[in-house]
């Protein structure tokens, strides 16, 4: 017998030939993966993206420099002095909080944080690459502006959380803030010191809080009020 | 001079007194020639494809193998459709609702959320037209 010929019908199945039975049968018998299943996936898809943007609307993915307790971050001293030209790579305000430092040529002083905002690789300062050096992710060729952190080229969806930075007299580089993507740094350092330091808040000029800008008069490096600049 | 033969159709039921169409009875009249796929073709798992013509055209028999409710698979194709084009939205939406998460705009992100809920619905939805549908 060839394998496409039929075997004699009889023996089990549907043997008082009840056509309703043979019809339900031969429906059930195609179990192959239909359409059906593709939907079923797809539904199951589905609800499992609406379960991932509750759970990011409710915060489950952390932001740089944002504490568990929604605290400012403390300042921290990063360098004894940072020459023009070049970068520094640290970590503010916790240990896992990678962030970057470079003084431009011009001697302006930035800082962001070395997270990629594309697939999360090391952000590295390139001197050579642009009119005056750029932030490079090499992983998917991402390029952000140095001066302002947005993005120039590549994957990234949104430009880098900045840190503020500050230098004292004697040289020193302290990191004294954090900003979101696509936040400014007058707007991050306000956000922070509003609850926990609405004194220095005011002294910096931040909308509310009824005070102007003011130039600190001591070299406290928490009350820098032109983070990102030489001092 | 032969004329083409015509083909020969088996006989068909009378209809019934005060029906314009008769009432279908898919497959073939002989009920055990009904037996599921893997009973009539044996060589067929269930792993075998659609490749396998056998699975298609599943006669023998009248109407045995041939699509018994078209309309049914252009619904259940288009149901599909839609389910996909959905979820391909979401994957937008998430992306957009990470960015404004990151960027500070919880309420906004609360919005992508709740874009995110319904469209989940209207999957489930298309879905649950037709439960029973194969």
């Amino acid at each position: 017998m060839s394998v496409t010929e039929q075997q004699q019908p009889g023996g089990g199945g549907n043997p008082d030939g009840d056509p309703r039975e043979a019809l339900h049968d031969r429906i059930a018998a195609d179990s192959l993966t239909t359409r059906r299943d593709y939907l079923r996936i797809v539904t199951t898809v589905s609800g499992g993206l609406a379960v991932g943007g509750l759970g990011v609307a409710a915060g489950i993915l952390q932001r740089h420099g944002e504490e568990p307790d929604g605290k400012a971050p403390a300042p921290k001293r990063i360098a004894a002095q940072l020459l023009p030209g070049e970068s520094l790579a640290f970590r503010y305000p916790g240990d896992e909080d990678r962030a970057v430092a470079v003084r431009m040529d011009d001697g302006t002083l930035v800082g962001y944080s070395a997270v990629c905002t594309h697939l999360a690789c090391a952000v590295l300062w390139r001197k050579d690459r642009g009119t005056e050096g750029e932030l490079y992710c090499p992983c998917h060729e991402g390029v952000f502006d140095a001066r302002t952190g947005e993005v120039t080229a590549g994957p990234p969806p949104r430009g880098l959380p900045k840190v503020a930075l500050t230098e004292l007299d004697d040289g020193s580089i302290w990191a004294v803030g954090t900003t979101r993507s696509g936040e400014s740094i007058e707007a991050g350092l306000c956000r922070q010191l509003g609850d926990d330091r609405p004194d220095l808040a005011a002294r910096i000029g931040c909308p509310g809080t009824g005070g102007g800008a003011e130039a600190p008069s001591a070299p406290d490096p928490s009350a820098a009020t032109t983070p990102g600049r030489r001092a | 001079m032969t004329e083409p033969l015509e083909p020969v159709e088996p006989p068909r039921p009378a209809e019934p007194a005060g029906t314009r169409y008769p009432e279908y009875h898919p497959g073939s009249a002989h009920a055990e020639l009904n037996r599921p796929v893997h009973e009539r073709y044996p060589q067929i798992r269930p792993t075998s494809g659609y490749g396998d013509p056998r699975v298609r055209h599943t006669g023998p028999g009248p109407g045995a193998g041939t699509e018994q409710e078209p309309e049914r698979s252009s619904k259940l194709t288009a149901r599909l459709a839609l389910a996909m084009s959905v979820v391909v939205g979401q994957l937008w939406a998430l992306t957009e609702v990470v960015d404004v998460w990151m960027e500070g705009r919880t309420g906004t992100a609360w919005w992508g959320a709740g874009f995110l809920c319904l469209s989940f619905l209207v999957v489930l939805g298309l879905w649950l037209l037709d439960p029973k549908d194969r």
